[in-house]
């Protein structure tokens, strides 16, 4: 198991998973607040085409939270508009 | 940084990982790129738990050997979590641009496969709807359960695997709701019956979702969706519908998840930058078009592209691998005889376009929308500013609707989107074909672009 950090709090997760995998495991839907009407969204197609669960990843705005592998310490916060 | 290689394959789901196979073993040096970090593509998306990997997929086996052979070939550089920005021809040559340097060859297949088609309804951006493909992913690519209460609705034999594997994996499926007819597949019976192969795995699914009681409930749809007070979803609407999609009465389920495809769109952007002849299906799908050698550059070119696997006709994983053996065959421009590859992908395609006839989509489903459901998602882009673009702007082809309303604009590149539009706008062919057309592939920083030397 490795541990990662999710608007403050520690998750656990398993390695190898997607980061938006283990949100969900973790009861968190949420990635992102939209840029216009500011309504939530969540993931989608879930194989990198949709750009809907961006995350702010380690300070980096616009990551995809089904491709990117979690990692043990990474710092991920919803991404609100931008 | 150029990299050189007599052969590219980009995509290492069935059809690319087949194809660099027999490339390779033709005797030619061969590059396989792939956006995921691990081999196996969509279809055989896996966690590299070799327990987990062989009880969550029907055919693990098959694909595990395939994967194996293709990393043991030392004539196959494989070059994984690489994504293609753009495509292009310089000098007689291929160039494909990625983050780690140019790519360039005389010889490219393409396999770049195919996503779940979503048309949209209104609450479809609530976390929560999702992709039938996204449920599975999570399944298969991380273990992962996407919710305790799900529905799995849309049309297609792709639901059925789905279901079956979430509610093998302890969800509660609340219900399969299909929109195509119970008695739909009986014109194309003659076929069904020629692939016997099909007829098991089909019968495997249905055996699990019968011990897991799940129904199926045919002519229903998912139509709308509500978020509790947290944003996130609570409950879907499910409508029986007619052939047409015409709403006849609704219920309300509650559910954490909604997983939902209607079929596939092709990955066909590398291919469109690359000037490749696409032809649009009679269900508005884009298909590459080749010859029987799997070439879909014309002959008079001293370069060669080939196309293999879902872009040139979804037809599933079968049709992909033979595909692929052809494509890495005539691109290694080897001399064997492929008259027997040709009489099985013969077969394969008769049932594939059997499939299209079962399960159309038609655009009934306009009636589901309200002014304010969001058709273009990155954009925020509802159905009412589109139809006003449409009525009062004359924006009516795909290029102007995006100018007028940003519709198809945003980093997905129309990825989700522009097939919706195209149908509510009653496109033509060739405007379908052109709106999927792009100078860029997927969204890169203006920094990136500099370190290139492009700006």
């Amino acid at each position: 198991m490795i541990h990662f950090y999710f608007e403050g709090e520690r998750l656990e997760a398993r390695e190898g998973q997607s980061l938006a995998a283990a949100l969900i495991q973790n009861q968190e839907r949420i990635t992102r607040l939209t840029r216009i009407k500011s309504t939530p969204r969540g993931l989608f197609c879930g194989i990198g085409s949709c750009f809907d669960c961006l995350l702010s990843i380690n300070g980096e705005l616009n990551q995809r939270g089904c491709i990117t592998e979690v990692q043990e310490g990474m710092v991920v916060q919803i991404q609100n508009g931008n | 940084m150029e990299i050189k290689h007599q052969v590219i394959v980009v995509g290492a789901g069935p059809a690319g990982l087949n194809a660099a196979k027999y490339a390779a073993n033709a005797g030619c040096d061969v590059a396989l790129i792939d956006s995921g970090k691990r081999l196996g593509g969509q279809y055989w998306r896996h966690l590299g738990v070799d327990e987990l990997d062989r009880k969550l997929h029907h055919n693990f086996d098959a694909g595990s050997l395939l994967m194996d052979a293709v990393r043991a070939n030392p004539r196959i550089t494989i070059y994984s979590d690489t994504s293609i920005w753009s495509a292009s021809i310089f000098d007689n040559q291929i160039v494909l641009r990625t983050k780690s340097g140019a790519f360039l060859t005389e010889r490219l297949i393409l396999a770049t496969g195919a996503y779940d088609r979503v048309i949209p309804f209104p609450g479809w951006d609530i976390p929560g709807v999702m992709t039938a493909g996204a449920a599975q992913a999570l399944l298969k690519g991380s273990g992962v359960l996407a919710g305790e209460r799900i529905i799995v609705a849309g049309t297609g034999p792709f639901l059925l695997p789905v279901a079956a594997g979430l509610a093998s994996e302890g969800a509660r499926v609340v219900r399969i709701s299909e929109a195509s007819g119970v008695l739909a597949w009986l014109p194309q019976l003659h076929v069904l019956l020629r692939n016997p192969g099909k007829i098991l795995e089909a019968i495997s699914y249905f055996s699990i979702l019968r011990r897991k009681s799940v129904s199926i409930h045919n002519r229903e749809a998912v139509v709308a969706a509500r978020a509790n007070e947290s944003g996130v979803l609570e409950s879907v609407t499910v409508a029986k519908i007619d052939s047409n999609f015409k709403i006849l009465s609704t219920h309300e389920f509650e559910c954490d998840v909604a997983a939902i495809s209607w079929g596939f769109s092709t990955d066909i952007a590398l291919a469109s930058s690359l000037g490749l002849k696409s032809r649009a299906a009679k269900d508005g799908s884009l298909y590459i078009s080749t010859d029987e050698d799997q070439l879909a550059s014309t002959k008079e070119k001293s370069y060669k592209i080939f196309a293999a696997g879902e872009l040139t006709g979804v037809g599933g994983s079968d049709l992909a691998l033979i595909e692929g053996a052809i494509a890495g065959l005539a691109a290694a421009s080897a001399k064997s005889d492929k008259r027997r590859l040709f009489k099985v992908r013969k077969k394969l395609r008769r049932f594939a376009s059997s499939l299209q006839r079962v399960y159309p989509v038609p655009l009934g489903w306009k009636e589901w929308l309200t002014p304010d459901t969001i058709i273009c998602r990155c954009e925020e882009v509802d159905y009412g500013t589109i139809v006003d673009a449409k009525n009062q702007l004359s924006a009516t082809d795909a290029r102007t609707i995006k100018l007028m309303t940003r519709c198809g604009m945003g980093m997905c590149q129309g990825k989700m989107c522009s097939r919706n539009i195209s149908d509510l706008l009653g496109s033509s062919d060739g405007d379908r074909i052109r709106a999927s057309e792009r100078p860029i592939i997927t969204p890169i920083t203006l920094g990136e672009l500099a370190q290139e030397g492009l700006l």
